[in-house]
């Protein structure tokens, strides 16, 4: 039993721990001896196959995941890590869009505010990279978690929503518009609560309106500035819903490419079509749908289903009542912000009458005339907006008048500067507000714009708008005519407002008041091309608006408008050819409407502008040339000077020749010869004026220019020889071929006038008159001259004696020219060669007496030893030339004659080549002649 | 001789013993003439193929000739001032007159002056209906060419002056000559002018659909019946030939010679007056200036006849000939009343009653297709049911013959069977 129990105390012997010795190891005590060393698997330290990482080695799966993790750190360190990763390889937000626009919208709601910046950084980065055609599958969840955030109770996160809102208006403004019934909803719900339906008070609310601006008090920044922010966004939406409506017609003045007023693209495309492909219906072709009566409606046909719609706005903005039920609710609250901010300042007039109002309420009062703006043009077509303007008018008229018209000229109070300071550190506190200036000017004309668009055409039964109308024409009027620096776009909204002033009002006096002011801005010197093409259209459009207007087509600075426009066109030059085209453009309308002032004024300026110097005609680009030459047939009366200025133009080559060949067919046109004549429109040119003008043109040169000539010594001028009688000044290439188109032109309008024989005694004369003293004949001259007397001799006609002489002497001296001309570089002057080869021949063969006085003047004794090769080509090439075998043969005795002087003079020891080809030649036509002769005779004999 | 088809229709300002001469478009031969004035251009044209009208040259009076009497006048209509061109719609309702800058426009069977169009703002140069006399283009020396719907232009709404329907304004010198091609308001206009161009609008819509520049000045214009080729009169003389269906199809285009079927005809001096198409779109009839009308084969650009007369050629016009041209005995079938000078004001209320009468086949509302086929059906239907069904008596008596029809052939059948059966079972 003892030993049992001692064995018991063997088992459990108490160990005696005694202090300040060492504690004996126990049995079972683990030898931590040992060291360990790390074994690196070379295989895990691979990075992840998955895709690239961040330099935290986090690829884009672990970021992610890590967006939805509960810490506001983590998250944020996740998006930071995000934009790191897309924009070092943009490859990946291609690849996992879809995944990433998700994940980061849903993060709009975010808790924390860092979070939501560095979302909103992501989501800036995202729509800078992606075009918007790649969003657009995804802009539903964008916008749900847009208006999430928008509606979204914390009030920061609602701020937070305006900077998304403002991304996304910035890159994607189509998308957003797409459908913009619910965010206009949630824009509403930002500054407003609606009442509880059904309530007392919507019985007493006459015009049944259940919203009302909502006062938060717990916002960081005051209530109006918040406003301010939310309106300046619905601004901005607002205005990427009115682009996106399809454009119907251009603006009032934008300047068009048509002529005038018509639209300048035709909406028709033409559609190139095979018959063979037709018939086998490889492509169907739709020939007339409606004709084209209709323009094609636009499908409205979607792939993508359309989100549904809120209950309160209707259901999109597509038709004219939903675009009204929705002004229906935001004008009220719109009113409520004017009278806030008119009210929240002391309002004070000071002592030019203009109220005073503080920056911040300028600008709230700037957003909420510019969204009245947009509403108006919200309306998808434009008979709907007449509706709605109609509308606005019957409904808001009172209320526009009692607020925005009570204090009409607003001006800015002038704070003093340590106010402003404060203001400025406040407004770096408050980031949240966009530092906005806006100038008084603005705000006024925006109101002016706004106030003019209600203006209805007055009829009967409608009492009249001129008691609110007034203020607003004088504020325009004194603006415009006191000489204030507009901007370009200031400029046309107050334009936009006279138009419509001038249009609606139809009073003489109201027309003239305002137009003149604007032509007293006109009238400033240093505007830019831009503004002062914009005023130009101004008036050309107002011009062509005034049939049924009686009152603008009388308004008399209209008139002198237009009176003014050809000095304005001589005075500008060339120095701007666009502004040109656009002066002459008007001046063209008015022209063809028969305006009697410009054409006055048209027709004293005629002269400069003709110039043929420095006028017009030459300075402009073609296109405008062609304009201007048009312009001329619209001249009433064309003065001799005015056609000696415009032969110079035709002449002097600085128009092309086709143009100069129109100038000179429309004063034919404009003649009392032309035989096309409509009713009773009295020529424009006396018969003797056009026909000195054609003569002057024929000749190609003035009287100066010709007596300069007889003086100058030049080696351009080829002295006188026996061969060629006169001595030549050979035109340059380009002059020469300028000068034969119109000489052909010319002879066309000479041979239409009537009588041949008439005409060429007339030109007889000229010539006899005016060129036969002279001794140095330009070579293009003289071959336009030989031309035109061929074409217009008549058989019965006889040329007198001295013009005869003058022509042959003429024709000797271009053929020796001829000779001359080919030994020197043939290709280039071929086309001259043709055309003065043209010229002898047909004037020899067509006067035979002129042929007789050439060969005359050959005389082969005067000749020195080097022309008698060249007067030996000259008769081959007669010879050569069938056309005048018969004519040469009548005068064989004398051709005879200088064949044998040749041949004497010619040293007859070495015979040269062209004399023998000159007796081959000689003795071929002769052989031929006398057997023709032969024939003839036998003929006769026979009989 | 049988009476010809097709009539050239020709007049000339210089001559002095007659005013416009009707020649054969196949033989050349000249048949009539009518006696009295001279007519001015663009304004000779048929009224209901009874009447010839032309204005009388530098005169404010429209000269009437009936058809089948050429020498004597029927009436002179006196109009306000010197007429510039005429024309009467295809229906012979109404008849338009350009004076100065004002349209006239008449009603025929009342002569009342319906309306005076004062839009154009120089003189109108030329004046064409559709042919189906729903709108009328005209052309100015102010460049433009309006198109008026007929309907609009003579409500009496004294309100509103009426308005052109489209207003074409892209040339930028006056209309010398304009065209109205077929097809009624879908029709496409050719209007031509001295600044080189001519363009083609469709008239629905008063779209450009094509502008063709010339080196010179064109002074008329025209199409063949389908449209295949444009023709256009030169002032130098030489017409026109442009292709309308080549393969490149350009808003713009300039005129180049050999180029897609684009030719010229030569043969002219002087101006091209006036162009016109045979029915049949083989012939080409040109008046000019020089005093000819040349006739052309369009296939080979041949001048096939040359007709001289005594001055410029004002009108030259190839027409259907009237059935009582050469019947001297027979009468106009509608009287023509006094047209009247002054547009007649509403005096005494009701008295101004305008009668619109809408042309012959207008009248009546034309059935649609399916209407017709419907009807056509239901015809069909009607002969089937009456042949087999027949009505309630006839059923009965119907059936038992049908009956006996069947019991005969169950017969038949039956001897025919019986009869095979003999036939193989017996023994050869």
């Amino acid at each position: 039993m003892k030993s049992k129990k001692k064995k018991r105390q063997d088992d459990f012997q108490k160990v005696k721990l005694k202090v300040g010795k060492t504690k004996p190891k126990s049995d079972n005590a683990t030898n931590t001896n040992f060291r360990s060393k790390g074994i690196n698997l070379t295989e895990q330290l691979k990075r992840d196959t998955s895709g690239p990482t961040t330099h935290r080695q986090l690829g884009l799966n672990d970021l992610m995941s890590q967006l939805h993790h509960y810490s506001a750190n983590i998250k944020h360190s996740a998006l930071l890590g995000l934009k790191e990763l897309l924009s070092a390889n943009p490859s990946l937000l291609e690849q996992h869009l879809s995944r990433l626009v998700s994940e980061v919208a849903a993060v709009f709601t975010d808790k924390d505010g860092n979070v939501r910046v560095a979302a909103t950084r992501v989501l800036r980065f995202i729509a800078q990279s992606v075009p918007a055609e790649r969003v657009a599958p995804f802009s539903p969840v964008l916008s749900a978690h847009l208006s999430c955030a928008m509606t979204h109770i914390e009030i920061s996160i609602q701020e937070d929503a305006m900077k998304i809102l403002d991304v996304l208006l910035e890159h994607y403004p189509a998308l957003l518009a797409a459908r913009p019934a619910v965010l206009l909803t949630n824009f509403l719900e930002l500054i407003s609560h609606r009442q509880s339906s059904g309530g007392p008070k919507k019985a007493q609310d006459p015009k049944g309106r259940n919203w009302t601006l909502s006062v938060n008090p717990n916002r960081t920044v005051t209530s109006q500035q918040w406003r301010l922010t939310v309106l300046l966004r619905l601004g901005r939406f607002l205005l990427a819903v009115v682009e996106e409506r399809p454009v119907e017609e251009s603006d009032i003045f934008i300047p068009t490419d048509g002529v005038f007023g018509s639209s300048g693209e035709g909406r028709l495309i033409p559609l190139n079509l095979n018959w063979e492909e037709l018939t086998y219906s490889k492509v169907g072709v739709k020939v007339y749908e409606h004709s084209g009566t209709k323009p094609t409606p636009r499908s409205t046909f979607r792939l993508r289903p359309e989100v549904d719609t809120g209950p309160a706005v209707g259901e999109d903005l597509d038709s004219a009542e939903a675009v009204q039920s929705f002004a229906a609710t935001l004008v009220p609250l719109l009113l409520e912000v004017w009278v806030e901010a008119s009210t929240s300042d002391c309002p004070g007039n000071n002592t030019e009458g203009a109220h005073l109002l503080s920056p911040d309420a300028m600008s709230v009062m700037f957003q909420v005339l510019s969204i009245l703006q947009l509403l108006r043009k919200l309306a998808p077509q434009q008979e709907h907006q007449d509706a709605l303007d109609a509308w606005f008018y019957k409904e808001y008229l009172g209320d526009f008048k009692q607020h925005f018209m009570k204090n009409f000229p607003y001006d800015s109070r002038d704070t003093p500067r340590h106010r402003k300071k404060v203001d400025l550190k406040r407004s770096k506190q408050t980031a949240v507000v966009p530092v906005l200036t806006v100038e008084p000017l603005a705000l006024n004309i925006t109101l002016c714009q706004v106030m003019v668009s209600l203006s209805q055409r007055q009829g009967l039964g409608r009492e009249t708008d001129g008691d609110w109308l007034t203020p607003l024409r004088t504020f325009v009027r004194d603006t415009l005519g006191s000489g204030v620096k507009l901007s370009y776009r200031q400029l046309h909204m107050l334009l936009g407002t006279v138009w419509k002033m001038v249009l609606t009002q139809r009073t003489k006096t109201v027309t003239d008041d305002l137009l003149a002011a604007v032509y007293v801005y006109y009238k400033q010197r240093n505007l830019t091309l831009q503004t002062r093409s914009l005023l130009l259209s101004f008036y050309s459009k107002l011009y062509l608006q005034e049939q049924g207007h009686t009152h603008i087509a009388r308004s008399k600075v209209l008139c002198r408008w237009l009176a003014s426009l050809p000095v304005q066109l001589s005075q500008l030059g060339h120095r701007n050819p666009a502004l040109s085209e656009r002066l002459i453009l008007s001046i063209q309308a008015a022209a063809s409407r028969r305006h009697k002032d410009l054409l006055k004024s048209l027709h004293t300026n005629a002269c400069k502008l003709y110039d043929p110097q420095e006028g017009v005609v030459v300075l402009l680009p073609a296109e405008s040339q062609q304009r201007m030459v048009q312009l001329l047939y619209f001249l009433p009366k064309m003065s001799q000077s005015l056609l000696a200025n415009l032969s110079c133009c035709c002449t002097t080559g600085r128009i092309s020749a086709g143009l100069a060949a129109s100038l000179i067919r429309i004063v034919h046109f404009r003649s009392s010869l032309s035989g096309w004549s409509v009713g009773s429109q009295e020529a424009a040119v006396e018969d003797v004026n056009y026909i000195s003008f054609l003569f002057s043109t024929l000749t190609g040169f003035s009287s100066e220019k010709l007596a300069s000539l007889q003086e100058v010594d030049d080696e351009s001028i080829l002295p006188p020889s026996p061969l060629s009688p006169l001595s030549l000044y050979s035109t340059p290439m380009e002059q020469f071929t300028h000068h034969w188109d119109v000489v052909e032109e010319v002879c066309h309008c000479l041979e239409t006038l009537g009588s041949k024989s008439q005409c060429f005694d007339i030109v007889q004369n000229g010539i006899c008159k005016y060129l036969i003293k002279l001794g140095v004949v330009p070579d293009s001259m003289a071959a336009g001259l030989l031309r035109a007397v061929s074409r217009l001799l008549d058989l019965s006609v006889l040329p007198i004696e001295p013009v005869l002489r003058f022509l042959s002497q003429c024709c000797l001296s271009l053929m020796a020219l001829l000779i001359s001309l080919e030994q020197e570089l043939p290709a280039e002057t071929n086309h001259k060669r043709e055309a003065i080869w043209g010229a002898c021949v047909s004037a020899l063969s067509s006067v035979p007496r002129l042929l007789r006085m050439v060969l005359q003047l050959m005389r082969v004794g005067d000749l020195s030893e080097e022309e008698l090769p060249q007067l030996g080509q000259i008769l081959s090439m007669l010879l050569q030339h069938t056309p005048i075998h018969n004519q040469l043969l009548a005068n064989a005795a004398l051709l005879q004659d200088i064949i044998q002087q040749l041949t004497r003079y010619s040293r007859g020891a070495t015979r040269e080549q062209w004399l023998t080809d000159l007796l081959y030649c000689y003795s071929v036509t002769v052989a031929h002649g006398s057997s023709a002769r032969r024939g003839s005779l036998s003929l006769r004999d026979m009989y | 001789m049988a009476a010809p088809l097709e009539v050239i229709v020709s007049s000339d300002s210089g001559s002095q013993m007659w005013n416009s001469t009707v020649f054969d478009l196949l033989s050349g031969s000249s048949l009539l003439s009518y006696r009295g004035g001279s007519s001015s251009a663009r304004s000779l044209s048929l009224l209901s193929g009874g009447y010839l009208l032309s204005a009388q040259l530098g005169k404010n009076f429209i000269n009437v000739w009936e058809i089948q009497r050429k020498d004597q006048l029927q009436q002179k209509i006196v109009c306000p001032g010197v007429i510039t061109c005429l024309t009467a719609s295809p229906d012979g309702l109404f008849l338009a007159a350009g004076v100065a800058e004002a349209i006239y426009l008449w009603e025929v069977s009342t002569g009342k002056l319906l309306s005076v169009l004062s839009r154009h703002y120089q003189d109108v140069t030329c004046l064409k209906f559709t042919d189906d006399s729903s709108h009328f283009v005209s052309g100015g020396k102010d460049n433009l060419a309006l198109v008026w719907g007929l309907s609009s232009v003579i409500q009496l709404d004294l309100n509103a002056p009426p308005e052109p329907r489209h207003i074409l304004s892209r040339h930028s010198l006056p209309i010398t000559d304009l065209h109205c091609g077929l097809m009624g308001a879908q029709a496409r206009v050719a209007t031509a002018s001295l600044d080189q161009t001519v363009k083609v609008w469709e008239l629905s819509s008063g779209e450009l659909l094509l502008s063709v520049l010339f080196d010179v000045e064109i002074m008329s214009v025209t199409f063949d019946p389908s449209e295949y080729f444009l023709f256009c009169g030169g002032s130098d003389g030489n017409i026109f030939q442009v292709s309308l269906c080549s393969q490149s199809l350009s808003r713009e285009k300039s005129f180049q010679s050999d180029n897609d079927g684009d030719t010229t005809f030569k043969g002219h001096r002087n101006l091209v007056t006036c162009l016109s198409v045979s029915m049949d779109g083989t012939l080409l009839l040109s008046g000019s200036h020089d005093e000819t009308v040349r006739l052309w084969d369009i296939q080979s650009k041949q001048s096939i006849r040359c007709l001289a007369h005594k001055g410029p050629v004002t009108n030259a016009v190839i027409m259907a000939a009237p059935a009582n041209m050469f019947l001297p005995d027979s009468r106009p079938a509608v009287p023509l009343p006094r047209f009247s000078r002054h547009l007649q004001a509403s005096e005494g209320g009701g008295a101004t009653e305008v009668c619109v009468r809408p042309a012959l086949y207008t009248q009546e509302v034309e059935k649609t297709y399916m209407q017709k086929a419907d009807r056509l059906n239901l015809l069909m239907n009607a002969v089937t049911d009456k042949s087999v069904f027949g009505d309630g008596e006839n059923t009965k008596v119907r059936v038992s013959e049908l009956e006996e029809e069947v019991q005969t052939l169950k017969k038949v059948n039956k001897d025919l069977y019986e009869f095979t059966s003999q036939l193989l079972t017996k023994p050869t």
